[in-house]
């Protein structure tokens, strides 16, 4: 069995695997695929809740993923921030001697998210531009037309 | 309606995503319907002979209880309803699962479980086990719930 604390590696390694095997556009379009039927949780709270439902979703996940981070929700003010200080899942990845980390690894965190949440009226963003030390910056905003 | 925040440091928690089996999941799934079940063996055998060459290599020069204590580890983390039987001789391990944790996990959020996942103990295991004097077999696994041995014995064993 993989185990899920060993999942990180697994998950670099198919982004390797499929780009080998059928280039980076293979891998953006299972990145697609992996939003569309993965994240149904976040889809849904984030339908019912607006961002105090993101807020809940990255609450779950980022704690039993322990992370090092700092969140925030400012609903008066349509906006959500995660603050991410040290990822563990690049963490781990950076960490590892025995293979080599997919390069665009951090990108999958943009196409996953940002497909769910901007069909739902809110914008997206994300800074990648840390990732070399694992951290980036994701901003969720609601748009004022869905106010 | 005020400002929530939330500060954590790594420490705060322990490392345990299990949604991360519905995700693998997944990716078994899609890779089985694009590229064909070679495929799926192609990459999990890849991903275990980089990810676990360091258990490799500790079971060509220690024997079989660094896979065991590998085991152990995992199980302990995971849970589920397993038991782990080294031979008397140090020569054979068996991992006699009842109830995988990960496809329990999988199951109760309602996902369709990939056809291939067995492929996660059988080819998984097989590239651990490579360029060891040691082979691994998955005997008896029942999909419906992930029940199984997976057995590691001498490769002259058989």
């Amino acid at each position: 069995m993989i185990s899920c604390t060993e999942f990180i590696p697994a998950y670099s390694a198919y982004f390797s695997f499929l780009d080998q095997l059928a280039g980076k556009k293979a891998v953006v379009t299972f990145w697609e695929y992996l939003s569309d039927n993965y994240l149904d949780n976040l889809r849904d709270l984030a339908t019912q809740k607006g961002l105090r439902g993101c807020y809940e979703y990255w609450s779950l996940a980022l704690n039993e993923e322990a992370a090092t981070f700092v969140m925030t929700l400012d609903e008066e003010n349509g906006f959500f921030e995660i603050d991410m200080q040290a990822c563990p899942s690049k963490g781990r990845l950076l960490e590892l001697t025995q293979m080599e980390p997919y390069p665009d690894y951090c990108e999958h965190c943009d196409v996953l998210y940002r497909r769910v949440l901007e069909p739902l009226g809110f914008t997206y963003d994300i800074d990648l531009s840390r990732t070399d030390k694992a951290q980036c910056t994701i901003t969720v905003r609601k748009n004022p037309e869905n106010k | 309606m005020g400002v929530l925040r939330m500060e954590r440091r790594a420490e705060d928690n322990v490392y345990l995503h299990k949604d991360f089996h519905k995700a693998l999941n997944q990716a078994l799934i899609y890779l089985e319907k694009n590229f064909g079940e070679q495929a799926v063996r192609d990459y999990l055998r890849t991903f275990a002979r980089d990810f676990y060459s360091p258990l490799r290599l500790a079971i060509q020069e220690q024997g079989l209880d660094p896979l065991q204590k590998h085991f152990e580890s995992i199980y302990a983390i995971e849970g589920g309803d397993v038991l782990i039987e080294p031979s008397d001789d140090g020569q054979q391990l068996d991992i006699k699962v009842r109830r995988c944790p990960a496809l329990a996990h999988i199951q109760a959020s309602g996902d369709v479980v990939s056809p291939l996942f067995h492929l996660t103990h059988e080819v998984v295991n097989e590239a651990i086990c490579d360029g060891t004097p040691y082979q691994a077999r998955l005997i008896d696994y029942d999909a419906s719930t992930g029940a199984c041995i997976q057995r590691f014995e001498r490769r002259d064993q058989r």
